[in-house]
């Protein structure tokens, strides 16, 4: 059985059909890619699966548990994290709380240690600190820790949403455009730190790009998605040399 | 029947008050997304300064140097009282809320909160804390009307309205100005990249709903003469309600929800007693809030407020 | 190296900065023990300076009050200020600088509640000296302290969630009610609930229980606010809170049976010093501790991106939940004592004035912050019992002053600033340590 299923699932926006007959199904330890022009729906895919938006038809599957409906909380605490396009970080916060708080779910002191600072609450505190610091090691921003995200410079604002997404434990995690308005240099950051994600700590993988190159060098398999619709998939060859997807998408970006 | 249409016509006059008043929260807010809460003060402001007016006029045409009759006192009266009161405003303007326009929603709101302090209390310094009673400028004729008694001040109060709130709408719909404040209340970041003044028209829209406040004013001083400085705090939170109610920055919402607060206020008072005016009245907006979360006529998004 | 300068004949303290280095070694126990000694001196010796300088009675609030009505006052006044608190203050804590500073390494050594514990009795025994020379000072006191508990939690809702709630005095007049039935019902012999049910003097050791029950109520009825929350946020989220405003105080006054407009009277006298000043520590601590947990935190995180708190596992319907009751509760709580400290309570106490005060020290002292409504509590309540003498003028004053602080900063004085117990008592010899 695959780690994450999805069943046909369509979603209507009012009269507006957005999503139509989605499938996927990602294997542990999988990249998966989802391309598509502006407009195609990919961000809304992310928002179904992830809760935001409620699907109107169809079945999403969590290692064989359905989790179509439940709140973006809880589907986030069962194993998919996710960063988002417009970055949305905490402005008032630090960076090592960013990370300190996607253990919320985790977190098994409760209100009463809270309150009164028990031991139990200390214990757990210190917990999720080193394992915040590890991640943030990891992304190379450690550091930064105790700075306010807005001073950061966006590569890093970037790496801490990362090690955010990273913090809830996610067996799939949801990659929306991990390098929009990157410079090249965060570019190749970004690539080295993805693959590093992958092969250190093992999880599927599922980003959306609009950056050929890196989707190519980076996914296993990768579907083609235009008007709600999934045209191709298939690995990074046969995507390249599919017919329909070089005139609907490539044919464009191919003379950029 | 007869008493219920009395009640009507009590609601639409106690409605037209809200509604005045309300007009003026909701332009403000419909260009610079934030609540003028020291307008409830402008209203009361706007009432002092026309009995003040009022009882000059009066005086004069008592000494017999020029005799005039009490409708031309009135007019006169409403008319140098919005001028003088849309000074009240746009210096609020200049002071409370142009040095924050970058700031916090919150704080403005604040700000908004102390000038309305300041205006009640320099008026306690100024006047006194006695009452003050509005001189009644037209002699009170009451109509029968099949059993239902119509006073002609209650008509007088209801038409003036109205025809202030047509004007508005005119003037928003039909003139540069006006067409000025609607792009401004559409985008606050790009219009002033296009050429309006937005100081200008900031300025412009707490005057004119300065100006709204002290017709309102005047006309509540015709119905209840007894003015104090405190009558802006009751009448200005309840309108501020209705504002909302109406939906954030309707000009039309405003309006209507002014006239509903107004009926749902007369009506409760009409079936239960008195006491309870509030309490049901408050209760019903609380449910249609929690309901309709964005007003009648509000956009909903998820505003928030900025910190 | 900060500490070899001063020694070092080359870098000679001067002016502002040497003050500051001299002052920023003394740690919090030196300057608490130098108050100490000053309220102490005046507690003996006050009353006899007063006497020798021709005053008529020791200065109550600092000698602002007695400048203000009599300004001719004004250079006895300063002088008695300077000799019974400036001088001795300064004096004191540069002598004390090194002893202090052992001590509190000492005791910085042991569990952290004990030295939090030595600190919170010298700052009782502060206030408790210095409340003895007049009963107007301890009533300040009180409505300081309760002051300072009810902008702490409004600042929970409106600095920590970022919402702006106007229910603050209705959750407040919920708690003083309930406490108030409570204690009136069991202890006091009164006109509405008849004769005493229990012996007064039990009531004392159950009163906290009263307080308790009264921020419970309180609590519950922010569930009307709390469950709105849920889809509605900013503007109409405001509205409905004041809304909720507007009910409860209508609802008071059209109940016969707590008194209807014209209030409840003849609550016990519970609300002494130590009762509320326990409180108000209990809720600094505990309203500090949530707000600096990672379970706390999760409201600035629904405040700056309820969708991002939401997709990194955060149960944002709970943490509003929490977050209002949390404050409610402590509102309430507030409440109660502010009924048994006036031992009076009417509807009318409970609307948009109160509103305003409790808003403008929020605002005031900073969003987001414990010191920030300490502060603020602290000085507005001080400030508008010092320019008592002015009448309604103090009334054009304290907005006027909020307006500056709103234009020259938004968020307020100390907006955004962690309140750590442990790093206010550090010893301040070593130069890592020095503020």
């Amino acid at each position: 059985m695959a780690l994450l299923e999805i069943r046909h699932m369509t979603h209507h926006f009012g009269g507006l059909r957005a999503v139509h007959d989605y499938n996927l199904s990602i294997e542990p330890g999988q990249v998966r890619g989802l391309i598509g022009p502006n407009g195609a729906g990919k961000t809304t895919i992310f928002n179904l699966i992830t809760g935001i938006y409620r699907p109107s038809e169809g079945q999403i599957l969590l290692d064989g548990a359905p989790i179509a409906g439940l709140a973006p909380y809880q589907i986030a605490d069962r194993g998919l994290g996710r960063t988002f396009q417009d970055l949305r970080l905490w402005r008032h916060m630090t960076v090592l709380e960013h990370v300190k708080l996607a253990h919320y779910s985790k977190l098994r002191y409760g209100l009463f240690g809270a309150f009164f600072g028990t031991p139990a609450r200390h214990r757990e505190e210190d917990r999720i600190t080193r394992r915040s610091m590890e991640l943030l090691e990891m992304m190379n921003v450690a550091h930064l820790a105790d700075q306010l995200v807005p001073n950061l410079p966006y590569g890093a604002q970037r790496r801490v949403e990362m090690a955010r997404a990273l913090a809830t434990g996610p067996k799939v995690l949801f990659l929306d455009e991990p390098t929009a308005g990157m410079n090249p240099e965060e570019l190749i950051q970004m690539m080295a730190i993805i693959r590093k994600v992958r092969q250190s700590l093992g999880l599927a993988i599922f980003l959306i790009e609009h950056r050929l190159k890196m989707v190519m060098e980076l996914c296993d398999i990768i579907q083609t998605l235009v008007f709600g619709e999934v045209i191709a998939e298939g690995s990074p060859e046969e995507i390249q040399n599919n017919p329909a997807v070089i005139e609907a998408y490539l044919g464009k970006e191919i003379v950029e | 029947m007869v008493f219920f249409l009395q009640n009507i016509i009590n609601a639409l006059q106690w409605g037209s008050f809200y509604a005045m008043i309300a007009l003026g929260y909701s332009m403000v807010y419909s260009i610079l997304m934030l609540f003028n809460f020291a307008h409830g003060d402008i209203f009361m402001v706007g009432a002092y300064i026309g009995f003040g007016v009022a009882t000059g006029l009066v005086t004069l045409s008592a000494t017999g140097f020029i005799a005039l009759p009490g409708w031309v006192i009135l007019v006169l009266t409403i008319l140098l009282s919005m001028f003088l009161t849309s000074f009240v405003g746009m210096i609020v303007e200049r002071v409370g809320y142009r040095p924050l326009r970058d700031a916090p929603r919150a704080s403005a709101a604040i700000t908004g909160l102390m000038i309305g302090i300041i205006l009640e209390t320099g008026n306690l310094a100024l006047m006194g804390a006695r009452r003050v009673s509005f001189p009644p400028l037209i002699e009170s004729v009451t109509y029968n009307i099949g059993g239902v008694f119509v006073t002609n001040k209650k008509i007088l109060i209801v038409v003036v309205s109205l025809a202030f709130m047509l004007a508005l709408h005119l003037f928003v719909q039909r003139t540069r100005y006006g067409m000025a404040m609607r792009a401004m209340a559409f985008d606050f970041v790009v219009v002033p990249l296009m050429g309006v003044p937005v100081n200008t028209i900031a300025r412009l829209t707490f005057a004119i709903g300065s100006a709204l406040a002290a017709v309102a004013g005047i006309l509540f001083g015709l119905a209840y003469p007894v003015l104090d400085p405190y009558m802006g705090i009751v009448f200005g939170w309840k309108a501020f309600v209705a504002a909302i109610l109406g939906g954030r920055g309707s000009i039309m919402g405003a309006t209507l929800a002014g006239f509903l607060l107004g009926f749902i206020e007369i009506f409760v008072a009409m079936i239960f007693p008195s006491t309870l005016r509030d309490l049901i009245a408050y209760s019903i907006i609380l449910l249609i809030l929690v309901f309709r979360p964005h007003g009648f006529f509000g956009e909903p998004y998820s505003a928030r407020l900025r910190l | 190296m900060e500490a070899n300068r001063d020694k070092s004949p080359s870098h000679p303290p001067r002016g502002k900065g040497a003050l500051r280095r001299a002052c920023g070694r003394v740690p919090l126990l030196g300057w608490l023990l130098a108050i100490l000694c000053a309220v102490l001196l005046e507690h003996y010796l006050g009353k006899a300076l007063a006497d020798l300088l021709g005053l008529r009675k020791i200065p109550v609030l600092l000698g602002v009050v007695t400048i203000l009505k009599k300004p001719l006052l004004m250079p006895k006044t300063v002088l008695f200020v300077f000799l019974i608190y400036a001088l001795p203050i300064g004096l004191t804590a540069r002598l004390i600088r090194e002893p202090a500073n052992w001590l509190a390494e000492r005791l910085m050594r042991m569990p952290v509640l004990i030295p939090a514990a030595v600190h919170l009795a010298i700052l009782y025994a502060i206030l408790h000296i210095w409340g003895d020379v007049s009963a107007y000072r301890v009533l300040t006191l009180k409505l300081t302290l309760i002051a300072v508990m009810l902008t702490l939690s409004l600042n929970v809702i409106n600095g920590y969630m970022g919402e702006f709630s106007c229910s603050h005095p209705g959750f407040m007049a919920l708690g003083a009610y309930a406490t108030s039935v409570f204690t009136v019902g069991l202890f006091a012999t009164d006109k509405i609930f008849g004769p005493a049910l229990l012996p007064e003097a039990l009531g004392v050791y159950l009163f906290p229980v009263a307080l308790f029950l009264g921020g419970m109520v309180a609590a519950l009825g922010a569930l009307v606010i709390a469950i709105p929350s849920f889809r509605t946020r900013g503007d109409y989220l405001a509205i409905i809170s004041l809304a909720f405003l507007f009910i409860v105080k209508s609802m008071i006054e059209n109940l016969e049976f707590v008194g209807g407009p014209r209030g409840l009277s003849s609550q016990p006298d519970y609300a002494s010093l130590p009762m509320v000043f326990s409180a108000c520590a209990l809720c600094v601590w505990i309203i500090n501790n949530f707000v600096r947990s990672t379970i706390g935190k999760a409201l600035n995180a629904v405040r700056d991106d309820e969708m991002a708190a939401d997709a990194m596992t955060v149960n944002t319907r709970r943490t509003k939940m929490v977050a209002f009751m949390f404050a409610a509760f402590w509102a309430g709580v507030a409440g109660g004592l502010f009924a048994h400290v006036l031992r009076y309570v009417n509807p009318a106490t409970f609307g948009i004035q109160k509103l305003a005060e409790v808003l403008a020290m929020v605002y005031f002292g900073g969003l987001n912050s414990v010191y920030g409504s300490i502060v603020g509590a602290v000085s507005l309540s001080m400030l508008s019992e010092a320019l008592r003498p002015l009448e309604i003028f103090k009334w054009i004053i304290i907005p006027l002053l909020l307006i500056l602080v709103m234009i020259f900063r938004p968020t307020g004085l100390i907006a955004f600033k962690e309140f750590d117990g442990r790093r206010l008592m550090q010893p301040r010899n070593r130069p890592d340590n020095e503020v």
